[in-house]
């Protein structure tokens, strides 16, 4: 439930810090923002020496919430805070590295990229490690 | 689907229920119902709220070591399906519940074993002590033995049970 003012902690390397929620990017009077949607912010706090500068405004793409995301299997997911990851217009990522867990949402949303960049559970290990190999591989929920 | 096991009291999670916190070193802990989710949020420790699995393993009130809780280790690897090796494991399971629960019973008994003849030994005590809320100081006095209630035996006639009937017509 991200909305204007909320600030958000960043999950790559891109130089920022910290973002203050400006506007969500969607329907006209959207009220709130969770996993996977596009905010407008502004960056409160970064990491001296890098592209980007603090008071500068860019798009990021929201990876964990503290508010529970339902999924339609039933299962409900809350993380430890707000967070996001750094995009540009097109929405490519700014950074090379992301941090912390991914919710499986972002790669239905044609955030590729990112999933791909997160850390891997002990299972997804297990398979990734094991390949084709691996029974079940092509079964296994991506 | 996996079957897991709630973080704080052991139990087993259902697909659709409960709540998963995802903490930001990436540790996931699974909730059954929100009285756990709630317990944990206050930073209570499973080991030591009473209702738990966890306080009751150790605590000895149960098993700890069994050579049937090997069969509920978590495994990672995926396995291939095989129709026979689905129907063995279906067949197996309640069979292995069955073996455990009658462990689990057996590791009770032992637990509450010497608690009866603990209990008469204080209950004859009690009476000891507290005779005279049974028997009055006098009587005792004038015959000390009189600690125990003495049993009295009536003899019922066939007579008196023909009465009863009457009187419930």
């Amino acid at each position: 439930m991200i909305q204007p003012q909320t600030h958000l902690n960043v999950a790559d390397n891109s130089g920022a810090r910290q973002l203050m929620c400006i506007r969500i990017i969607g329907a006209g009077n959207r009220r709130y923002a969770s996993i996977g949607d596009i905010v407008v912010a502004v960056i409160k706090k970064a990491v001296p020496n890098m592209s980007l500068e603090r008071s500068e405004v860019i798009r990021a793409v929201i990876v964990r919430t503290r508010k529970e995301l339902k999924r339609s299997n039933g299962m409900i997911i809350q993380y430890d805070d707000n967070v996001a990851v750094v995009i540009d217009q097109e929405g490519n990522l700014k950074g090379t590295l992301i941090f912390g867990a991914i919710a499986r949402e972002l790669r239905q949303l044609n955030f590729t990229k990112i999933t791909s960049l997160a850390p891997l559970s002990r299972r997804h290990a297990e398979v990734k490690k094991l390949g084709p190999s691996c029974p079940g591989f092509e079964s296994f929920p991506r | 689907m996996r079957l897991e096991k709630c973080w704080f009291c052991s139990s087993t999670v259902y697909p659709g229920h409960g709540i998963q916190f995802v903490r930001n070193d990436a540790k996931i802990f699974r909730f059954c119902r929100s009285k756990c989710h709630k317990n944990f949020k206050m930073k209570r420790n499973p080991r030591k709220v009473k209702w738990t699995k966890a306080y009751r393993r150790v605590h000895g009130k149960d098993m700890t070591q069994d050579s049937s809780f090997e069969f509920e280790r978590k495994r990672n690897r995926p396995e291939r399906y095989d129709r026979n090796l689905a129907e063995n494991v279906l067949k197996a399971i309640p069979k292995i519940d069955k073996i455990r629960v009658t462990r689990d019973e057996r590791h009770h008994k032992n637990r509450m074993k010497g608690k009866k003849e603990k209990l008469q030994k204080e209950a004859a005590k009690e009476l000891e002590q507290g005779i005279s809320l049974v028997k009055a100081p006098s009587a005792l006095r004038k015959d000390p033995s009189l600690t125990l209630p003495q049993k009295i035996k009536v003899s019922v006639s066939q007579r008196q049970s023909e009465d009863n009937n009457a009187m419930e017509e």
